[in-house]
């Protein structure tokens, strides 16, 4: 409308220029608007997700695992409560500042370093330091203007009252690993999370394992917190009561620790239920120091402290394995048990001979008085006139080379040698000298102390087997009952009333007058057996297997003490001491000795 | 008295009431928006306040511009221009640092960004020399002065050094240029030129900071040995020439001066690509790079780009409420008063809000051309259109910003942003424009 007076046309010019700018001006104003529907609305859903995620944040309060009880309640694994420094990754902020590392070190006096490398491979948080004290604590939150990218969380810690004497009864804890995480997907386990491992510990882990708790908070773009959503407190994890007569089993490690080499085993099993009363390996391992450095001091030592000798070592029965050999000449060859033998101290057979433990020979022995002073010579014509077949089939009658399914971990199965075996592996004929040393449990015949103790338990309760357990009850922190052992069969050893008669006479005259005198209490009655495992590898390995009272039979012991000499002499003295603890009887009379 | 009632008279009767409303609803959103923004660091009066001063001070100046005759500019052009250099230069010379940039007078207890005026004044100097000289738009000699009033103005604000000020003179000029009736296809052998110059450094960047792809990667390295650059400089005159020839066969008759003029503006930008690669630090060109693909270091360059969208991103349709938006009140948007402004606005309130942002910000840049469209004379039409082109790119360039189109520069979004010279300045801008406005019908 108003005029350029100048030139129509060029303002006609001048307004076609308008309208180009304002057409491109549009497009511009479109493009932008475009864009902007397509981030909102197109989009927006889950750029919403991200910004939820970015300012959502987990934090965890551990759970304490659940105390470990003896059978007469005395706590033998509890927690304390410890504090750990961690830092968590956010943002633009990969590590915590060289400032507050430096600051946390001087109050720790530990050189904790980081590397960004660290915190990425960790993803969710990094711990700085752990098993900080409550006065370490308290100076942290103090400097918290400085350190307040480090943020402190409660942690328990493992407490092992009784460290070396139960130590592979209850095992220890440590960090799961990768790979366990995804095996145990399902139990949603996290990076930091302790598990059992080995013992009570690992078997009944999914019932001490607690529930972690923890905040949900939002925090903003520096990592801190800024206001708390949800606070889910930890759930304690159940209460286990084992078995462990904490006495009994103190006496028996102690007895085996002073022993001759203070290596070997005993296991103490309740003949009524087959409720594990001790089950002692030697050297035990202090269960405390798991995780810290010196525990792979025990991973050099040369006594296998780790090692659970009562379930995982195998040494061959030796003499013990007499009882099965008597057993099956009683029920199979009708032996007259009064008939004797003359033993001369060695043993023919064809270009070889066998020599008897006692090299004056034992001179004439009849049935019982030859298993009561181990008599090889007399097992020898035995196992002769048995056969393999029949002395195999009695050992696995006897639940050898099968586990005893305690409800500990890594149990082994032992081994039964068999023809068979012999010459598909080794590519040999099965001799009559083997079938000679099987009868009086040398060989390739090995066992474990548990399945030492699972026979000699059946034995005392006239060959009812009960399965042994260590976990009596496991009670939640609602003080629910969550888990009873109910009494099992292990199965049965069926043999005749007279077996069991002249077994019974035969094992109590051991103790009586034979090679198992040195156990011997007044006013209770013991039966038991010796052994003593020739070894090729070192001394011998000594055994002793037992129960009382002979007439109603109360609790089981197997003991091996390797490489400790013979049976009669370093096995059995442990034995004594633990029926002494057990019935209470003052040990004075050792003197008598 | 009496001049004072008639001057109210006149102003309420004649001034562009469209104009005056979306910039008013504007300055609430603004308002509404850097409260918000600075709640979160306890900030939101301090910052409140003082945008609520500068405003007041910039509406005072509106209306003491929209009385004043914008023609006097005309002919105060050379003064003004000679005016805004001494601001410049007394400002690399007084000024105080504020974020590596030597461009604000330190008044005590408040802080003044000159560079916010000079702009303003470029435009009214610029717009009366082309003006003056408009029989001589066809000549170089035109077309080389206004570059040297341009250059004038750029050396010293790079000297400062602030950069992103620097981006809206470009298409204030180039525009103007084109309203001047200067030949179009000149005026995109400098955009051309300039985007060569520009561009290349910066793709070798952007290439560089790939990784794994190996097609780009590849392209990274033939970059690095500078062969690419030949092969440009020898195909571009053989190129043009080629297709020349091809469309003089075809009968379409072109000019010989226009491939010559298109060659020697690409080898032009080509050359001038190596000063700018050296003056530009490489952390500089990552960041006006990385908008490409922020992912690529996401707790560095990228991280702004990153947070800015998923905060607009997810205030989706509606918005997550005044105060409530959790990428602003935590912090994890950053510079969110100032230039991310618009990240602010898009997540406490959404599309909705975001939408109608922009929509009044066009409504205000579309009355600024109707105000030049309907000028009295040529001056105050380039005048109007300067303003409005001033407006249109820092809009652009810092909603594209947010928004993940433009690259990380510090340009504010006028109005929104909080900072109370280019409040003021802007505001001293549509009181220029109500001038224009209120003088059309005067003779």
């Amino acid at each position: 409308m108003t005029l350029q007076k100048e030139d129509k046309s060029a303002y006609e010019a001048f307004l076609k220029k308008h309208k180009i700018i304002l057409m491109f001006f549009i497009l511009l104003f479109i493009c932008l608007s475009l864009r902007l529907f397509y981030l909102q609305i197109i989009k927006g859903g889950s750029y919403e997700k991200v910004s939820q995620q970015q300012r959502m944040h987990s934090t965890y309060e551990r759970a304490p695992r659940g105390v470990i009880y003896s059978a007469d309640n005395i706590v033998l694994a509890d927690n304390e409560f410890t504090y750990a420094a961690l830092f968590y990754p956010f943002g633009q902020q990969q590590t915590p500042t060289n400032e507050s590392i430096k600051e946390l070190n001087k109050i720790l006096g530990r050189d904790v370093k980081i590397s960004a490398d660290k915190c990425y491979r960790y993803g969710r948080f990094v711990k700085l330091a752990d098993n900080i004290t409550m006065e370490e604590m308290f100076k942290i939150q103090e400097k918290k203007s400085i350190l307040k990218n480090i943020s402190i969380v409660r942690e328990t810690r493992r407490i092992y009252c009784y460290p070396e004497a139960v130590s592979h009864i209850i095992g220890y804890t440590g960090e799961i690993s990768v790979d366990e995480i995804e095996k145990w997907s399902e139990q949603e386990r996290k990076i930091g999370d302790y598990v059992g491992r080995g013992g009570i510990e690992q078997s009944y882990d999914v019932y001490l394992q607690g529930k972690d708790g923890g905040w949900q908070v939002e925090v903003n773009a520096k990592g801190y917190r800024i206001k708390a959503f949800k606070y889910v407190p930890p759930q304690a994890g159940s209460n286990v009561y084992s078995t462990v007569d904490l006495k009994l089993q103190k006496a028996a490690y102690d007895a085996l620790k002073s022993s001759s080499t203070g290596r070997g085993a005993v296991v103490v099993l309740d003949t009524r239920t087959g409720a594990v009363k001790a089950l002692v390996s030697c050297p035990g391992f202090d269960a405390n120091k798991a995780g810290a450095k010196d525990f792979g001091r025990y991973l050099k030592d040369k006594n296998l402290p780790l090692f659970n000798r009562s379930l995982q070592a195998v040494y061959p029965p030796g003499s013990v394995f007499k009882i099965i050999t008597f057993a099956a000449a009683v029920e199979l060859l009708n032996i007259d048990s009064e008939k004797t033998v003359r033993c001369t101290g060695s043993f023919e057979l064809g270009n070889r001979h066998y020599s008897c433990w006692y090299k004056p020979g034992h001179g004439a022995v009849n049935l019982i008085s030859a298993l009561a002073r181990s008599c090889n010579v007399y097992f020898y014509q035995l196992g002769l006139k048995l056969g393999i077949g029949n002395l195999e089939k009695y050992a696995r009658k006897f639940y050898f080379g099968q586990k005893t399914d305690i409800d500990l971990p890594n149990e082994k199965k032992g081994f039964v040698p068999s023809p068979e075996w012999k010459k598909s592996k080794l590519k040999m004929p099965w001799l009559y000298g083997d079938t000679v040393i099987f009868a009086i449990g040398q060989g390739a015949l090995l066992v474990t102390p548990i399945q030492m103790a699972y026979v000699i338990s059946a034995v005392a309760n006239r060959g009812v087997c009960r399965k042994p357990y260590i976990v009596d009850r496991i009670v939640d922190f609602n003080g629910n009952e969550v888990y009873k052992h109910a009494l099992e069969f292990g199965g049965r050893i069926d043999l005749s009333d007279k077996t069991w008669n002249l077994l019974y006479k035969a094992l109590l005259e051991t103790v009586e007058s034979g090679a198992g005198i040195r156990s011997k209490i007044s006013g209770v009655k013991i039966a038991g057996k010796t052994g003593t495992v020739q070894n090729p590898h070192g001394s011998d390995h000594a055994w002793f297997v037992s129960y009382a009272p002979a007439d109603a039979p109360e609790i089981a012991i197997a003991v091996v003490v390797e490489n400790g000499g013979g049976g009669g002499l370093n096995a059995v003295p442990i034995s004594r001491k633990i029926y002494e603890t057990y019935f209470n009887i003052e040990s004075e009379k050792e003197e008598r000795q | 008295m009496i001049l004072k009632t008639k001057f109210f008279k006149k102003l309420v009767s004649d001034v562009d009431w469209r104009l005056i409303l979306a910039l008013l609803v504007l300055m609430l959103i603004s308002f509404t928006a850097i409260y918000s923004a600075s709640f979160g660091c306890g900030m939101s009066f301090k910052y409140l306040s003082i945008q609520l001063l500068a405003s007041g001070m910039g509406f005072a100046g509106l209306f003491l511009f929209a009385s004043f005759n914008y023609r006097y500019y005309k002919h105060l052009s050379k003064f003004i221009y000679i005016l805004s250099l001494a601001l410049l230069i007394s400002v690399l010379v007084f000024g105080s640092v504020k974020r590596g940039t030597k461009g604000w007078f330190d008044f005590g207890f408040v802080s003044f960004q000159p560079v916010e005026i000079a702009k303003i004044m470029f435009i009214l100097a610029l717009a009366a020399f082309i003006d003056a000289r408009i029989k001589d738009v066809k000549k170089i000699s035109f077309l080389i002065s206004v570059f040297a009033l341009l250059a004038g103005h750029l050396v010293l604000i790079m000297m400062q050094p602030d950069f992103s000020s620097t981006l809206s003179y470009f298409p204030v000029t180039l525009v103007l240029l084109f309203m001047a009736g200067v030949n179009p296809f000149y005026l995109f052998c400098i955009v051309v030129s300039g985007c060569l110059a520009a561009g290349i450094p910066l793709l070798g960047t952007f290439l560089n900071m790939q990784r794994g792809g190996t097609l780009l990667a590849d392209l990274a390295l033939s970059l690095k040995s500078g062969w690419i650059v030949v092969y440009i400089v020898v195909a571009v005159p053989f190129l043009t020439a080629g297709i020349w020839y091809f469309l003089w066969k075809l009968r379409i008759r072109i000019p010989v001066i226009y491939p010559i003029v298109l060659c020697g503006a690409v080898l032009l930008g080509c050359a001038a690509s190596i000063p700018v690669e050296k003056s530009l630090k490489d952390y500089q060109r990552k960041r006006l790079v990385v908008f490409l693909n922020p992912k690529v270091d996401p707790r560095g360059s990228g991280y702004n780009i990153i947070q800015s969208k998923i905060a607009i991103g997810s205030g989706r349709f509606a918005g997550k409420g005044f105060k409530k938006g959790t990428q602003t009140q935590l912090g994890f948007l950053p510079e969110q008063h100032t230039d991310f402004i618009f990240s602010v606005i898009g997540e406490e309130g959404g599309w909705i809000m975001a939408q109608l942002t922009l929509f009044l910000y066009f409504l205000f840049i579309w009355r600024a051309l109707a105000i030049a469209k309907g000028s009295r004379d040529r001056y105050g039409s380039l005048v109007a259109t300067g303003i409005a082109t001033m407006f249109m790119f820092c809009a652009v360039i810092n909603v594209g910003m947010v928004m993940g189109m433009m690259p990380v520069t510090g340009m504010p979004l006028l109005f929104l942003s909080y900072g109370g010279s280019s409040m003021l300045s802007s505001l001293c801008a549509v009181g220029i424009l109500c001038s224009i406005r209120m003088e059309r019908h005067t003779y």
